[in-house]
């Protein structure tokens, strides 16, 4: 069986609105990032992956399986995706389950491999509570215990770090090498360039419907590193946090948002940020979210593929 | 097919808890539960009735019957009226001033004398001691109401209350949940999409038929709670009682599966559900004129044959009631039972050609 993930000349079209277009792919097992700005085709690569739109041009082969299959492909792949998709009124524990039963697993698998998936996303004490009533992070974390509740070989995630606190946030990323050391495929979606630095093995950079770069990570990474990140964190002592930034050499900016809830920090080294995100934590600040800003980030996405797309 | 199966099961457990205690759907509840409302408060008011007859026989001086109500006649004194029908068990007198002239006025005195016969009342206004005027009030029977029912049925039940009923439920069982996000639940899994949209018509169809046969049967219950157990049994046993019950029964089963086929694949079809509900509407209520092959695509047709008391077309009837109630072409019930089967089968496989194709 063919371990690749191939997309031959791929486009897709909502009317005359351009999806994605003229994409070939051939995606190996690990971890492979699609990064692009807000409509650039990271979505739409990833519905024609798991078969929840259909191509309007070429062919899509998963592991030898077309999209079209689901009571094939589904077994083989998980997909999390941006929304919330669980029924309503079912708990975390539940959400997982009832999608297990409909894998045709009893109940005593169901059972075991739901409590397999929220442990490896750490939910198990909220486990019983209403799906509804979690938090951002906690709803992107059972959706994830979801989709590798029946352990996939590929794994298909939209923005799965989106709204993750920076313990979870790292433990999750371990998640995912382990998955990938597994010979997993983790194909995950995301406009933070600096997480991809760090997860990656392969990045896939995508700029308005057109695959813009793919390969090996390093080769982009040099250029991140010389542009400063915005990230905005929100948390219950913005003042006192920024105190802490103001003693770190690498944040050139540290800015009060509107609100004061939260702060925006500008940073020429997010890899040593995010260890410090990590102390701040662990110090009982009370972090919300930390979520970089897409203005920020789409200035980078021009740096970094203006000329591709000039000369294309 | 024991995985088919199973997945069916997993879907129907889920959608189950959805429609069941969707706080959206609680007008489908109101709309099932009208008619009973509306059943039960006549029943009330019969039995209500039904009690102060009784206490008027009990004070008659002696048993009436129809025979003792049609001697009386206009004309007549108050004595004529004592000596054929007794003392009355309800009496009321009032006077009233009337002019007669220009300057002239005289009082007339009326009275109001109220006799029962156990069924029913014969109400004399005596003016001045002389029969004025002769009324009688009859009482409910059961033949009087199963034809009331059976227009209830027909023209609220199953025309509004189960249509829209059915609307509220199948419309949502897709298009609700490309709204949401949520159906990604679904086809994120390896369910066939065919399966996964027979296990939401097979859960829909639970939900329509526990809901709205819950509410044929207590009508039906609420519709003989004003009767003695002998006329029920009579009506149960010789009048064909029981089998109009399971027909009635039938009926609502068989609308909420063709209705419930029609509004799941018209869910696939269109995202806002006026556009359906209009159009569906406006073609079930022109039935009668469409042409002959036309009218077998449409669910009233089939419902009307199996309804088991006619709507006579009275020539008062509003030209719109007429045009409802009429079925100029019947069918026998086997016909329109296997019909309505076809016809919600044919309209489930265009619905899973589209959900093959979905995309969301």
């Amino acid at each position: 069986m063919n371990d690749r993930i191939i997309f031959d000349n791929v486009s897709k079209f909502y009317g005359d609105v351009l999806g994605v277009n003229r994409v070939n792919l051939s995606i190996p097992p690990g971890i492979t990032s699609l990064v692009g700005p807000n409509g650039s085709g990271k979505t739409t690569l990833m519905n024609l992956m798991t078969g929840l739109i259909r191509p309007s041009r070429g062919n899509i082969r998963i592991l030898d399986l077309t999209p079209d299959q689901p009571e094939q492909l589904f077994r083989l792949v998980g997909y999390s995706t941006q929304y919330d998709s669980f029924p309503k009124g079912l708990t975390g524990y539940q959400c997982v389950s009832s999608y297990l039963r409909l894998y045709g697993f009893d109940r005593d698998r169901s059972e075991a491999l739901t409590w397999a998936a929220i442990d490896r996303v750490g939910l198990r004490e909220a486990a019983h509570r209403k799906a509804a009533g979690y938090s951002k992070g906690m709803r992107q974390r059972i959706r994830l215990a979801q989709s590798l509740a029946h352990n996939p070989r590929v794994l298909v995630l939209d923005e799965p770090l989106n709204g993750l606190d920076p313990l979870v946030r790292a433990e999750t990323i371990a998640l995912f090498r382990t998955l990938a050391k597994e010979g997993c495929h983790v194909i995950l979606s995301s406009h933070v360039l600096h997480e991809v630095d760090i997860i990656s093995d392969q990045v896939i950079l995508m700029s308005a419907g057109y695959v813009a770069a793919e390969g090996n990570i390093q080769s982009v990474r040099s250029e991140i590193e010389d542009h400063p990140m915005q990230i905005l964190i929100r948390c219950d002592r913005p003042g006192e946090l920024a105190s802490r930034f103001f003693a770190e050499d690498h944040v050139v900016e540290v800015r009060l948002h509107k609100d004061r809830h939260g702060l925006l920090v500008k940073t020429q080294a997010p890899d040593r940020f995010y260890l410090l995100m990590n102390r701040i934590a662990l110090d009982g600040f009370a972090v919300e979210s930390v979520a970089p800003c897409d203005d920020d980030v789409n200035s980078v996405y021009e740096y970094l593929i203006g000329t591709e797309e000039a000369t294309r | 097919m024991s995985l088919v199966w199973a997945q069916i099961r997993a879907i129907i457990r889920i959608e189950m808890k959805k429609t069941f205690f969707a706080k959206r759907g609680l007008w489908i509840y109101m709309l099932a539960l009208a008619p009973v409302a509306l059943f039960f408060a006549h029943s009330m008011i019969e039995i209500h009735e039904h009690g102060a007859r009784r206490q008027m026989v009990l004070k008659s001086a002696r048993p009436l019957t129809e025979r003792d109500f049609l001697s009386i006649s206009q004309g007549m004194s108050r004595a004529d009226v004592i000596a054929r029908l007794g003392e009355p068990p309800l009496s009321r007198s009032h006077s009233r001033r009337i002019r007669t002239g220009r300057n002239s006025y005289s009082r007339v005195e009326f009275e109001t004398l109220r006799y029962s016969d156990g069924n029913n009342d014969l109400v004399l206004t005596l003016q001045d001691g002389t029969v004025h005027g002769i009324g009688r009030v009859s009482g409910v029977s059961l033949g009087q109401d199963s034809y009331v029912f059976a227009g209830v049925f027909q023209f609220f039940f199953v025309r509004l209350a189960i249509f829209f009923g059915c609307l509220g439920i199948f419309m949502n069982l897709f298009r609700g949940e490309m709204l949401d996000k949520s159906l990604h639940f679904y086809l994120l899994t390896p369910v066939r999409r065919e399966v996964l949209m027979l296990g939401k018509y097979l859960a829909g169809l639970l939900a329509a038929t526990v809901i709205f046969s819950t509410s044929t049967a207590l009508q039906l219950i609420a519709l003989l709670l004003d009767f003695d157990a002998s006329t029920i049994s009579q009506y149960l046993d010789q009048n064909h009682g029981l089998a109009q019950m399971a027909a009635y029964l039938g009926v609502t089963v068989l609308a909420c599966i063709g209705y419930g086929s029609i509004f799941l694949a018209a869910g696939l079809l269109f995202r806002n559900p006026i556009v359906p509900a209009a159009a569906v509407l406006i073609w079930e209520a022109a039935n009668p004129v469409l042409p002959a092959l036309l009218k077998k695509f449409s669910v009233i047709y089939y419902l009307k044959s199996l309804c088991p008391v006619e709507i006579s077309l009275d020539p008062g009837m509003p030209p719109l009631f007429a045009l409802l109630a009429s079925n100029p072409e019947p069918i026998s019930r086997y016909i329109a039972i296997f019909g309505l089967l076809a016809l919600s089968v044919l309209v489930l496989f265009a619905a899973s050609k589209k959900v093959r194709r979905l995309e969301i």
